[in-house]
């Protein structure tokens, strides 16, 4: 017994012990930020490789560009001290700066990085692919004029404006060729070595990765203008959102960037935290598969667009997250048309669909990634098209279950979401506009209107023309006629809402300001 | 008692190595079935076709579903785990980091479990229909039927953000990371080993919650099993004959209960054991706890079978070894399982 009563003894004594003894609320300190968010799909650091957003967020810190977007998406320089335009091409000059190796950052670099890009073929290309580059002629369009001066061809007809906004996105990023080189296995240009090592001349470098754990930066004490006020940046794996929240409130993290929108509402007015609503161009999209022997019929589509209770959906479930919008270009956007008069009308709905001759109705099916707030707006979108006389049966799954059957043309209804990467009607609408060969045989898995199969010459034209377009008037007015067509072919890629980033600061926290496409920078981030 | 025989461990050996293979095989079968696709995840959504079929080679999925299986058997053959899509690492680099995070929460869960639900089970046996007995079934009773994840997030709430008793989330805090070097990889040891008692108790501050939590279940099973084993001995004639002789309770428990249910305590704390290392899945996420269930987890999102197929196998592996060892002490404390097995 005497064995037992001290089991019992020491188990309590572990336990007061550890309660008794554990640390007050300790702050954190005042030198590091720590960023509560999931870095669960962060898979590489490889800048010409990452393309999830939340590698982006890491990656812009690590790496320069030649140029950067500011947060309400004018181009700025960043690597390049400045640039001349011309009618064939942009050439950059370079400022003076090192990589955190010590190596300084020289026009070998740019050409490297860019070539390296297009050699890889991963996703992160398909933006330079649009503008007429390809692993084949990059060689030819890039060039060292000398050791500091870049030369950047212009590709096909796409103006230089549309090169700049592609120099400024993550995948752009100039990497120490230098010590990238020393590194390459096989044919595989250094990216088992860099996917989780870091190589730039950004305001910070790569300490430590454990995936699904932490990340931490450390402050680059020989960057260009001067070591960051931060010297550590953490960013802390916190997935469950309730969870997250209760770090925010105890201060154990300084900013929380994947909390539901139950969890964001408790912060509208708690004094102490800030509320930042980061808009990124792109929507909430309702995707239809125009060879489901339905949804292939405009008057059945349009029926749908009738048939969702937008603003209804807009207060319960978007929140924070998104605004109502059935035009792919954000409402203060130039050129932005206003929203058709689709909203939730049962009868013209169901006019629609007897129509079409589907008086009964008939049933679908919904994939969603299990995702907030994906799979309540999933939930809502069921409810609404029920009352039309449309069935909707959820079908949830992770990443990469949704997204290949998407790739697949493997559904019927789909919830993905977009983000516009130059901030105009261009940038926005791409992923809406734009599908040159709708063939099966064609596999153009990476457009998303192939996606799903919807057949749109003469508005893919239009997209051409605009993007080649030099006047910006006239490229205005073109703009404007890309989304009137839009409207009339009553799409099967159907914007529903426009999509926000919503994060939570404590207000110790000076000088975060959101990107749009989460490139945020953290060199001017202080704390109090 | 007469010592185990070699031939009889060497025929538990050689089950225990064909339950793994049947694992092995089953797991591969399952990750094949399922409609995940980790070459999207690796290239991006946006990737062309030719840039995904060359990804798709390069992992090697392109090759038919045997000789898959083969070349991973093969791999596994010579200690190569494959690579994770997951981190770029070896898996075998990501588990040597993960298990032990896991393994220290387990460990600490199962002692607590055993400490408190042991002499709970006896005292509730003893005590038949008493107060006790009451309290330890109500205990057990919530124990098996409110989820976990319900649980740490009421006790996150209560205890860390409330009455700010425990640490957060994690295993440390964040300024403390990077400051001990991981010998073990058990966090409480290596803090100690390096001497450094406040990341000790920093981390003792942050595991105990989900140590606690992942326990009560197992309390909870261990009790119930230990109030019932007991029952079943205090009925038997000889502790009726010990009573009569004048034996007191608690004498009679420790004396002639305890040794005689022993042999099927091990079994039910093996168990218990097992089932708290697959079980801390779940409390993993709640906590953000980056061991074998949070990287599991990450891995069947996008599918990374080399990654799923060897977290499986370290926690079914630990689970077999447990189960052969609670066999291999069942036989050494029990004779006649010996006898019949043979």
């Amino acid at each position: 017994m005497a064995s037992l009563r001290g089991g019992i003894c020491g188990g309590l004594a572990v336990v007061a012990l550890a309660l008794g003894l554990a640390p007050a609320s300790a702050a954190t300190p005042k030198d590091q930020l720590v960023i509560g968010t999931s870095i669960a799909q962060v898979l590489s650091l490889d800048p010409q490789q990452a393309t999830e957003p939340k590698a982006q967020e890491i990656l812009s810190n690590l790496y320069d560009r030649l140029v950067a977007t500011t947060p309400d998406g004018k181009i700025m320089p960043q690597l390049a001290e400045s640039w001349s335009i011309d009618a064939n091409g942009v050439t950059f000059k370079l400022r003076a700066a090192t990589f955190a190796s010590g190596n300084p950052v020289m026009a070998n670099d740019v050409v490297y990085s860019i070539v390296r890009l297009m050699k890889m073929d991963q996703a992160g290309s398909v933006h330079f692919k649009r503008i007429g580059f390809t692993a084949a002629n990059v060689e030819s369009i890039v060039k060292a004029v000398d050791a500091k001066t870049v030369r950047f061809e212009l590709a096909g007809k796409a103006p230089s404006d549309l090169l700049l906004y592609r120099l400024a996105l993550g995948t752009a990023s100039v990497i120490d060729s230098v010590e990238v080189q020393k590194h390459i296995e096989g044919d595989d240009h250094g990216n088992a070595w860099l996917r989780t090592r870091s190589a730039g001349s950004g305001p910070f470098t790569l300490n430590r990765w454990s995936p699904n754990e932490i990340i931490i930066l450390d402050a680059n004490a020989k960057y260009m203008t001067g070591a960051p006020k931060m010297r550590r940046v953490i960013f802390r794996h916190a997935p469950e959102s309730q969870v997250e929240r209760l770090m925010l409130e105890r201060g154990d993290i300084d900013l929380a960037n994947a909390l539901t929108a139950a969890d964001l509402l408790i912060f509208r007015d708690k004094s102490g935290f800030a509320v930042q609503r980061v808009p990124t161009g792109g929507f909430y999209v309702l995707s239809m598969n125009a060879g489901n022997k339905y949804l292939g019929d405009p008057k059945v589509r349009e029926a749908i667009a009738y048939g969702i209770d937008y603003a209804a959906i807009e207060k319960t479930v978007m929140g924070p997250y998104g605004r109502a919008r059935t035009v792919p270009v954000p409402q203060n956007y130039e050129f932005a048309i206003p929203s058709p008069d689709w909203r939730l009308d049962v009868a013209k709905a169901k006019a629609l669909l007897a129509e079409a001759g589907y008086k009964d109705g008939f049933s679908l099916t919904l994939k969603t990634i299990a995702q907030t707030p994906r799979i309540d707006l999933a939930t809502a979108l069921q409810a609404s098209l029920a009352q039309i006389g449309v069935k909707v049966e959820i079908q949830q799954g992770n990443g990469s279950e949704i997204i290949s059957a998407h790739r697949a043309r493997n559904f019927d209804l789909l919830l993905p979401q977009t983000s516009a990467y130059m901030p105009n009607a261009l940038g926005a609408m791409d992923d809406f506009s734009s599908n040159p060969d709708n063939s099966r045989e064609a596999n153009n898995a990476g457009n998303f209107v192939w996606r799903s199969a919807w057949d749109i010459p003469e508005l893919t034209k239009l997209t051409a023309q605009a993007a080649a377009e030099p006047d910006p008037a006239k490229r205005g007015e073109m703009f404007v006629a890309m989304q009137k067509k839009f409207v009339e072919l009553k799409p099967a890629v159907l914007p529903l809402f426009e999509r926000f980033e919503p994060i939570v600061l404590s207000s110790r926290v000076k000088g975060y300001v959101g990107h749009p496409n989460m490139l945020t920078r953290l060199e001017a981030v202080t704390k109090d | 008692m007469k010592e185990l025989s070699a031939a009889e461990i060497m025929r538990r050996l050689a089950q225990l190595l064909a339950s793994i293979f049947v694992l092995l095989c089953f797991t591969f079968l399952v990750g094949r079935v399922l409609p995940t696709d980790p070459v999207g995840a690796v290239v991006g959504e946006l990737a062309d076709p030719s840039a995904y079929a060359a990804m798709r080679a390069r992992l090697g999925l392109d090759l038919p579903v045997h000789e898959q299986f083969f070349v991973y058997v093969w791999g596994l053959l010579h200690g190569d785990f494959g690579k994770a899509i997951l981190t770029g690492n070896p898996v075998s680099t990501d588990l040597a980091h993960a298990f032990p995070a896991t393994f220290e929460l387990a460990t600490l869960a199962v002692v607590l479990s055993t400490v408190i639900g042991v002499p709970l089970g006896l005292l509730a046996a003893l005590f038949r229909d008493g107060l006790i007995d009451k309290i330890a079934r109500v205990v057990a009773l919530v124990g098996h039927s409110i989820p976990v994840f319900w649980f740490g997030i009421v006790g996150l709430v209560i205890f860390y953000a409330g009455l700010n008793w425990v640490g957060g989330p994690g295993r440390i805090d964040v300024f403390y990371e990077g400051i001990v070097a991981p010998k073990t990889g058990l966090l409480l040891v290596d803090s100690l080993l390096a001497g450094e008692p406040d990341i000790f108790w920093n981390a003792l501050s942050h595991i105990i919650l989900p140590a606690a939590i992942l326990a009560y279940a197992a309390m909870a099973y261990i009790t119930r099993m230990t109030r019932s084993f007991t029952l079943e001995q205090l009925s038997q004639d000889y502790v009726i004959a010990a009573r009569a002789k004048g034996v007191g309770p608690m004498r009679t428990i420790i004396g002639h209960v305890v040794p005689n249910i022993a042999v099927q305590l091990i079994t039910v704390l093996a168990i218990s054991y097992g089932g708290l290392l697959e079980g801390a899945v779940v409390t993993e996420i709640v906590f953000s706890w980056p061991g074998v269930g949070q990287y599991m987890t990450n891995a069947l999102m996008i599918g990374d079978m080399n990654a799923i197929l060897s977290a499986t196998i370290v926690v079914g592996l630990a689970f077999m070894l447990l189960n052969f060892f609670a066999d291999m002490a069942y036989a050494v404390l029990d004779p006649r399982t010996r006898e019949t097995a043979r």
